[in-house]
């Protein structure tokens, strides 16, 4: 009998969770940690932020599902790791503390065979002063953020209602931060509601990004083919910056949000501010807060998380220049080397470097998207991890182990660009693969025949069939394992 | 950059004929199709 415990209930956790009780045996166990007691699909908390959904329609309570299928729930935050036990105790255990108000502050030790590490990030919003809700700017990174941000947005369309202007701000709040792809999502679905409200002409609609330029969404940009010639995701974007009338800054890094006001730092080092009467401004990401320990107690936590709070896996972590990165410095199993029967899935792996070109500031600020690796690459990471620990289960030693690097997989991204079943639209977007792999493609890193992106109606259609398509798959429907990751 | 507006402003503009065609539903209904078919062969390329 085995023991696997996976940490953290999001899209990889989950997955990896599911995927868990339908490859291993009656007799194993699957156990989740996760500080929430609800399941958020957070694509589509861009729409509970505009108004056009509601926290229900995003999110539904994980015990019952786990009761359903069999996994030992603990609504509880892990705090440490003993991939080696202690003396007297040599199975390998976390400590985990309880957030279920039934037993909160309840400390708790659970031991493991197995572990996934799927904790997903910190929203740091601690990183800017001023930055998020307990600050001057709104979130849509929750459902409970994004609820607030639609109340905030609402009241400020009703100011232009009543003949005010109003300058709306969306964008990134830290030179860091990564989800680009979800501010733009956001800005012109607020675009697209003050459109329809008709007071399109009170609203200054401004996007901040930490992007140098337009359509990097933190994959240095895409090049793709259309009606015969090389495109790129930046000339699309500022087509459609324009055709929508949304001003751009791009290469920002946003030093302070005061009220009304936010300050921030452009890579030609100049110091800017840009009054607001709403902003939506999403934090930079790092690592849990969660600690590590060897046998004898001594804190090894250096050894296994990055700098960043992520966790360190099977990559190449060696600092070396832009133009000397390759696709295998992305790592494969997602395994921590010293321990392998420990796995960091999705956004809780820490990426070897970034995958847009780092820049600085002259006064040395770096201002560079942390790489994405949220959505499809997160699914396939957890199912790998539960493929893999099924495997090593079952054959021990000789288990052939499965990979998915990021730099030999693809990726799926729907941008809305605005809600409704007639005037919706939003950009579809494929890449393949999603790290750039120069070798394997020379010039632009990529399949063109995988990569392509397309503006329309049809692209709202797939993200509203993805919303209800990845809700039940993770409420665990009869057949919801063949929907893909 | 300061260069994201200006290149905004000089960024081409869809024609009327293209944005009609981004909200027809016939022509949706089979981008829908298509877009549905580029994303099951990443999936597919992705399970080998």
């Amino acid at each position: 009998m085995a023991r696997v415990v996976v940490l953290g209930g999001g899209i990889a956790g989950h997955t990896a969770a599911l995927h868990l009780t339908r490859m291993l045996k009656r007799s194993d166990e699957v156990v989740v940690v996760t500080p929430n007691s609800n399941w958020n699909w957070i694509p589509s908390n861009i729409w509970v932020g505009v108004g056009k959904m509601k926290t229900d329609q995003v999110t539904f309570k994980l015990g019952p599902i786990y009761k359903r299928k069999g996994i030992e729930f603990h609504q509880a935050l892990a705090t440490a790791i003993h991939p080696e036990g202690r003396p007297g105790r040599p199975r390998p255990f976390v400590e985990i503390t309880y957030t279920d108000p039934i037993r909160t502050g309840e400390q708790v030790e659970l031991d493991y065979d197995y572990l996934v590490n799927a904790t997903g990030p910190k929203l740091n919003f601690g990183a800017t002063p001023g930055l998020g809700p307990d600050g001057h700017s709104y979130s849509v990174c929750t459902a409970a953020h994004a609820v607030e941000a639609s109340a905030a947005l609402q009241a400020s369309i009703n100011r232009m209602r009543r003949g005010e202007r109003q300058v709306l701000v969306v964008g990134m709040g830290h030179g860091t931060c990564t989800c680009e792809g979800a501010a733009f999502e956001y800005a012109f679905n607020v675009e697209h509601e003050v459109h329809q409200a008709g007071v399109r002409d009170l609203a200054e609609i401004v996007y901040l990004t930490n992007e140098y330029e337009l359509g990097d969404f933190g994959v240095g940009g895409l090049t793709f083919t259309q009606q015969g010639f090389q495109t790129t995701s930046k000339l699309w974007t500022e087509s459609l910056f324009r055709e929508r009338g949304i001003r751009a800054i791009s290469g920002a890094h946003v030093t302070r949000v005061e009220e009304g006001v936010v300050r921030y730092e452009q890579l030609d080092g100049s110091n800017n501010s840009l009054a607001f009467d709403f902003a939506m401004l999403l934090p930079p990401f790092r690592g849990v807060d969660l600690q590590a320990f060897d046998a004898e107690g001594a804190d090894i936590s250096a050894e296994l998380f990055a700098p960043s709070g992520f966790m360190k896996v099977d990559a190449d972590y060696s600092s070396k220049p832009f133009e000397e990165w390759r696709a295998e410095d992305w790592p494969s199993t997602y395994q921590v080397p010293r321990f392998p029967n420990i796995f960091a899935v999705g956004i809780a792996f820490a990426p070897p470097h970034q995958i847009s070109r780092p820049r600085k500031s002259p006064s040395g600020t770096v201002i560079a998207p942390s790489p994405p690796r949220t959505g499809m690459p997160s699914g396939i990471m957890g199912k790998l991890a539960a493929t893999n620990i099924a495997e090593m289960i079952e054959h021990g030693a000789s288990a052939q182990v499965h990979s998915a690097s990021m730099a030999d997989m693809g990726a799926a991204c729907v941008a809305s660009a605005g809600s409704g079943l007639r005037h919706g639209s939003a950009a579809s977007m494929t890449m393949y693969p999603v790290v750039p792999d120069l070798v394997k493609y020379p010039g632009t890193g990529r399949s063109l025949k995988d990569t392509f992106g397309e503006i329309g109606l049809s692209g709202h259609w797939i993200k509203l069939l993805l919303h209800y398509m990845f809700i039940y798959k993770a409420k665990a429907r009869p057949g919801w394992h063949l929907i893909p990751e | 950059m300061d260069d994201t507006e200006a290149n905004v402003a000089r960024a081409p503009l869809p024609t009327a004929k293209t944005l009609r065609a981004r909200k027809n539903l016939l022509i949706q209904f089979g981008r829908f199709l298509a877009i549905n078919t580029k994303m099951l062969k990443i999936i597919r390329k992705e399970r080998r």
